[in-house]
C-alpha cells in the first residue's frame, strides 16, 4: 500500500516524470475502471468509474494523504523547528455511525501498517484510543454494538452525556439561568444567571439524579434546533475531557465532506459565523493542548457508504433528535436535506462549499476572545451591541432610560431579586451576557430558559474566567503601582522617620 | 380583551413583528423600524452632511419605502442630505413602464427630483430586444450588469455623491448563502459590506440591509404607500430561487435566521493569502472592472456581433477577439459616453454650483475644485 510519509522524503519530492505518469493514469478506457483500466466498474464517483478493489485502495490512499497533510500542518504550527516531533497519542471520536467507523478502521489500518514496517518508519501516532460518548440517556443506542465496532484490539474510553451533571462529590457547581432575552420587551440584551453551589443542591430542584437533570434540560430547550446545538456542545466538551484524561493531544473527528458542507450552512444560519472557521477546519488548534483533525473531509457520504460495504467496516445506526422527522424539524435537518438536494442538481456543491470555507480564517479578535460558557468557542465582543442596535425594543419615549440601563457594567452582581423564587438561598445574580456567544444567546432566548440549569462545565468555565480576570486585574493594578511607585508615600516609613 | 402592545404597553397590538415575534402596535412598529434604519445609517457613517444622495427607485415596495423613510429621517434627524430619485428604464413592456408611472407619482408625493435613464438611451438595447436576441435564459445577467453601470451613469449625470438601494436583509442573506454554495469568496467578502468602497466611483449603500422584507411590506401597507407590486415578466434567477426558498424555510424554523446569517457573513474573514481580484478600469468605457474589458462592454459586444453567449459561457469568455463578426440582430449601435467625460461634466456642474453659491460642496466628484465645508460624518444624531 502507498506510504505517504515515505513519499514525502526530500528525494521523493524532486520533479520526476510523475506528472506524465499521473496523466497517463487518468486516461480513461471507456466502460472500464479509471485506475486499473481492465476491470468492469462498480461505482461512479464524481463522473469517474471505479472497480471495487481500486475504489477501496484509492480511498485508503486519499485518507492517508489527508491525514499526513494535517499532521504536517499541525507540526508546522506547533513545533516549527523540530525535524521529527514525537508521535502523539490520538483519540478517534467514535459514535458508531458510518463516518466515524470508517475513520477508526482507516486510522488503525494506517497505524498498524506503519508498526509492521518496524523502526525504519515512524508510526504517525504513539497509540490510538477510541473515545465514545454514550447517548443512551437521550436515545435508544445499541451500546454493545458500538463496542463491537471498535473491536477488542484498541483501548476504548467512554463518557456518558449525564456526566456533565455529575457534581457534588468533589464539590462543584451548576449554573441556573434566571432570565434570558435577546431584546423583546427589554431595553437591552439581558442574560442573568446564578451559581448553585453543591451545598445548595439539596434545597433546590437540582437535587435529582444527573440523568433526570439532563432530561429536564433538553425538555426545556423546546425546539430540536436548540437541542441539537446543546448536544453538540456537550459532546464536544466530553470528548475533549476524555482526550485530556487519556493524554491524547490529537482528536480525530469523522466529519465527511457532506457533513462538513451541511454543518457550514447550518452554523451560518444559526449565527455561528464568528467561530465557524474553528468548527469546520481541517485542523483546529483552538482547544488548549488538543489538535482537532478531520481526515475524512475529502469523502462524500456516498463514498463512505461504499467503502464500508466493500471493505467490510461495521457500523451502527445512531439516532438523533430528527431521525425520521420531516425536513422542517430543525435547522440542521433542513440544511442537510437542502445541501444533499442541491448537490444532486448542481454537482460538486459539497466539495465547493468545503473548499470555500477552508479559505476562511478566524478573525484576530476571535483568537484572543474569552470562550462562551455554553459552547466553549470564542465570544464576539461586539455582538451584543450589534444585535441591540438592530432589534430595537424600546418605546418611543424610553430612550434615555435605556441608555441608563446600558451603562450598567457587565458582570455586576445585581443586588435586586437575589432570591427570585428560592427563598432559602440568597445567591447573587450575575450578568453573563458578555460571556455567551451570539448563537448560544439565541438558544437561551428561544427556549423556556427561566430556571434552566446548565451543565457543570458552564459554571466551571465561569469560575475560570472570573479567576483569570481577577488575577489580570490584580496584575494590572500591580503594574500601575510600579509605574507610579516613586511618587507614593509609604506611611509606615514616613511615621518612623 | 385585546392584547396590548409589548413595547408601549398602552395601545392595542395590531401586528406580530417578524423579526422578534413581538406583538406591537402600529406606532411602535413605525418607531422601531425607522430607528433601526437610522441606527444602520449612523453606526456605519453612510453619509456626510451636504451629500447629494440618489435613491435607486424602481417603483417596487423596497425602493418606495426607502424613498419615504430616507425623506422622513433626513427631515427628522437633520442629516442635511439632498435627495434625488434615480430610475432605470430597462425597457420591459408591461412591467417597467407601469412601475415607472409609480415612480413618477412618488416624485410628486415626496417632492423629490427624478431622473430616468434608459438602457435604450445608454446602450442602444432595451431588455425586450435583448431577450429577443438571447432568449429567456441568462437574460438576468444582462439586466443586472447593465443596471449597475446605468445607475453610476445616472448618478454622474446628476452629480451625486452617493446612491442608496433598497436591498433588504432577505436579499443580503440570500446572497451570502448563494456565494457559499457557489464558492465565490471575493463576492462572499463583498456582499456583506453595507457600502461599496468607492474606489473612485460613486459610493453605493444599502440602508435596509438589516430590515426584513416582510417588515418593509408591512410598513408600506400600514403607511398606505403607493408602490408597484408585479414580478418581472422575464424569468426569475434560477439559482437565487434555490437560496430564496431555503431562506424562507429557515425563517419558518427560526425567525431570527435572516439576521443570524447576516451576522455570520459579517463575522467571516477571508484568509490573507487568498488571491482577490484587483479593481482596474475598463479600457473601452472607463468603468470599474477586474478584467481588461468590463462585463457590460463584453456583453454588448456579444450582442452587437450576434454572439450573445459572449461573456456568459465560460469557454467564450477567453476568446473575445476570436469571435467572428456576424451581422448584429436587434438593437442599434450607440456611441457610449466614456466615464472620464461623465466625471468631467459632473465636476463642471459642481464648480458652477459652487460659483453660484447655491450649495455646499462635499462630494467625491469635487476633487478639491472648491472649498469643502461641513463635511463631518453623520455619527451623533
Amino acid at each position: 500500500m502507498c506510504d505517504i510519509d515515505a513519499a514525502q522524503t526530500p528525494d521523493a519530492r524532486k520533479p520526476t516524470n510523475r506528472t506524465n505518469k499521473t496523466q497517463n493514469e487518468r486516461l480513461r478506457v471507456p466502460g472500464k475502471c479509471i485506475k486499473c483500466k481492465t476491470a468492469r466498474p462498480n461505482v461512479t464517483i464524481r463522473k469517474s468509474l471505479y472497480c471495487k478493489p481500486c475504489f477501496v485502495r484509492a480511498s485508503v490512499v486519499k485518507f492517508r494523504a489527508a491525514l499526513s497533510k494535517s499532521r504536517r500542518r499541525i507540526a508546522d504550527k506547533t513545533t516549527p523547528n523540530t525535524l521529527e516531533p514525537a508521535a502523539p497519542r490520538a483519540m478517534v471520536a467514535l459514535s458508531g455511525g458510518p463516518c466515524s467507523s470508517a475513520l477508526l478502521q482507516l486510522t488503525l489500518d494506517y497505524h498498524n501498517s506503519m508498526l509492521q514496517k518496524g523502526a525504519a518508519v515512524q508510526s504517525p501516532y504513539l497509540q490510538i484510543i477510541v473515545g465514545h460518548i454514550d447517548e443512551s440517556a437521550l436515545f435508544d443506542v445499541p451500546n454493545d454494538a458500538v463496542r463491537s465496532v471498535a473491536g477488542d484490539a484498541v483501548q476504548f474510553r467512554q463518557a456518558h452525556l449525564e456526566d456533565v451533571f455529575a457534581v457534588g462529590e468533589n464539590s462543584g457547581a451548576l449554573l441556573e439561568i434566571v432570565a434570558a432575552s435577546i431584546a423583546p420587551g427589554e431595553s437591552s440584551d439581558r442574560f442573568r444567571a446564578r451559581v448553585l453551589e453543591s451545598e445548595h443542591f439539596s434545597s433546590s430542584s437540582s437535587s435529582s439524579s444527573p440523568r433526570e437533570q439532563l432530561h429536564r434540560l433538553f425538555d426545556s430547550l423546546e425546539s430540536a434546533t436548540n437541542r441539537e446545538a446543546l448536544l453538540d456542545a456537550i459532546k464536544m466538551f466530553l470528548l475533549t475531557k476524555l482526550a485530556h484524561a487519556s493524554n491524547c493531544s490529537v482528536l480525530l473527528m469523522g466529519d465527511s465532506a457532506t457533513r462538513i458542507a451541511s454543518k457550514i450552512v447550518s452554523l451560518t444560519s444559526r449565527g455561528r459565523g464568528f467561530s465557524l472557521p474553528l468548527e469546520v477546519a481541517s485542523e483546529c488548534l483552538w482547544l488548549d493542548g488538543l489538535a482537532v483533525v478531520r481526515p475524512m473531509r475529502d469523502f462524500v457520504a456516498k463514498e463512505i457508504a461504499f467503502l464500508n460495504r466493500w471493505a467490510g467496516f461495521a457500523s451502527v445506526v445512531v439516532p438523533t433528535f430528527t431521525t425520521g422527522a420531516p425536513a422542517h424539524a430543525s435547522i440542521d435537518r433542513l440544511t442537510e436535506a437542502f445541501v444533499v438536494g442541491l448537490d444532486c442538481d448542481f454537482a460538486s456543491t459539497v466539495p465547493t462549499v468545503c473548499r470555500t470555507v477552508q479559505k476562511l480564517e478566524p478573525r484576530p479578535e476571535a483568537l484572543a476572545a474569552c470562550s462562551c460558557l455554553v459552547c466553549g468557542l470564542p465570544v464576539d465582543p461586539g455582538s451584543l451591541t450589534w444585535r441591540s442596535r438592530l432589534t430595537v425594543s424600546d418605546a418611543p419615549s424610553s430612550s434615555s432610560a435605556a441608555a441608563a440601563i446600558d451603562c450598567v457594567p457587565a458582570d455586576h452582581s445585581s443586588s435586586d431579586s437575589s432570591n427570585n423564587g428560592n427563598s432559602d438561598v440568597a445567591v447573587p445574580l450575575l450578568d453573563i451576557s458578555t460571556r455567551l456567544c451570539y448563537a448560544c444567546q439565541s438558544v437561551l432566548h428561544f427556549c423556556k430558559s427561566d430556571g434552566l440549569v446548565l451543565p457543570a462545565f458552564c459554571a466551571e468555565r465561569l469560575a475560570d474566567q472570573t479567576d483569570s480576570s481577577a488575577s489580570n486585574n490584580t496584575r494590572g493594578h500591580e503594574d500601575l503601582r510600579k509605574q507610579v511607585e516613586q511618587f507614593l508615600i509609604d506611611s509606615d516609613k514616613e511615621d518612623s522617620d | 380583551m385585546p392584547r396590548l402592545c409589548e413595547i408601549c404597553q398602552n395601545s392595542k397590538a395590531v401586528l406580530r413583528r417578524p423579526k422578534t415575534a413581538q406583538r406591537i402596535c402600529k406606532q411602535c412598529f413605525y418607531h422601531v423600524f425607522e430607528t433601526e434604519v437610522h441606527n444602520t445609517i449612523v453606526d456605519n457613517q453612510l453619509f456626510r452632511r451636504g451629500d447629494r444622495v440618489g435613491i435607486g427607485a424602481s417603483g417596487g415596495k423596497d425602493s418606495t419605502v426607502l424613498a419615504y423613510v430616507m425623506k422622513t429621517l433626513n427631515e427628522r434627524h437633520n442629516y442635511g442630505l439632498d435627495l434625488y430619485l434615480l430610475s432605470i428604464d430597462e425597457g420591459i413592456a408591461g412591467y417597467r413602464d407601469d412601475s415607472l408611472e409609480t415612480v413618477k407619482r412618488n416624485k410628486e408625493q415626496y417632492s423629490l427630483p427624478l431622473l430616468i435613464v434608459s438602457y435604450e438611451q445608454l446602450y442602444g438595447w432595451s431588455m425586450d430586444s435583448i431577450v429577443e436576441a438571447v432568449g429567456r435564459k441568462n437574460n438576468c445577467t444582462f439586466c443586472g450588469v447593465f443596471r449597475r453601470q446605468a445607475l453610476d451613469r445616472g448618478a454622474l449625470m446628476l452629480d451625486l455623491d452617493h446612491i442608496v438601494t433598497g436591498h433588504n436583509a432577505d436579499d443580503v442573506a440570500e446572497t451570502i448563502l448563494m456565494n457559499i454554495f457557489r464558492g465565490d469568496l471575493p463576492r462572499l467578502g463583498r456582499c456583506t459590506e453595507i457600502a461599496t468602497a468607492g474606489d473612485g466611483y460613486i459610493v453605493r449603500s444599502k440602508p435596509f440591509k438589516y430590515a426584513y422584507e416582510k417588515e418593509i411590506v408591512m410598513y408600506a401597507y400600514f403607511k398606505k404607500l403607493d408602490y408597484f407590486s408585479t414580478e418581472c415578466t422575464y424569468s426569475p434567477n434560477a439559482y437565487r430561487g434555490y437560496a430564496r426558498e431555503f431562506l424562507k424555510d429557515l425563517e419558518a424554523v427560526r425567525p431570527s435566521a435572516i439576521l443570524d446569517i447576516i451576522y455570520s457573513g459579517e463575522a467571516m474573514q477571508v484568509a490573507q493569502d487568498v488571491q482577490m481580484p484587483v479593481a482596474a478600469q475598463c479600457e473601452r468605457c472607463g468603468y470599474i472592472s477586474s478584467n481588461r474589458v468590463c462585463k457590460a462592454c463584453t456583453l454588448l459586444e456579444g450582442l452587437e456581433r450576434g454572439v450573445p453567449k459572449l461573456g456568459i459561457a465560460r469557454s467564450a469568455k477567453a476568446s473575445l477577439e476570436g469571435v467572428p463578426d456576424v451581422a448584429k440582430r436587434g438593437g442599434r449601435t450607440v456611441e457610449r459616453v466614456h466615464f472620464d467625460k461623465l466625471w468631467e461634466n459632473a465636476r463642471r456642474m459642481r464648480l458652477e454650483r459652487s460659483e453660484n453659491n447655491t450649495d455646499v460642496c462635499t462630494g467625491s466628484a469635487c476633487a478639491g475644485v472648491c472649498n469643502a465645508q461641513n463635511t463631518g460624518s453623520l455619527t451623533n444624531m
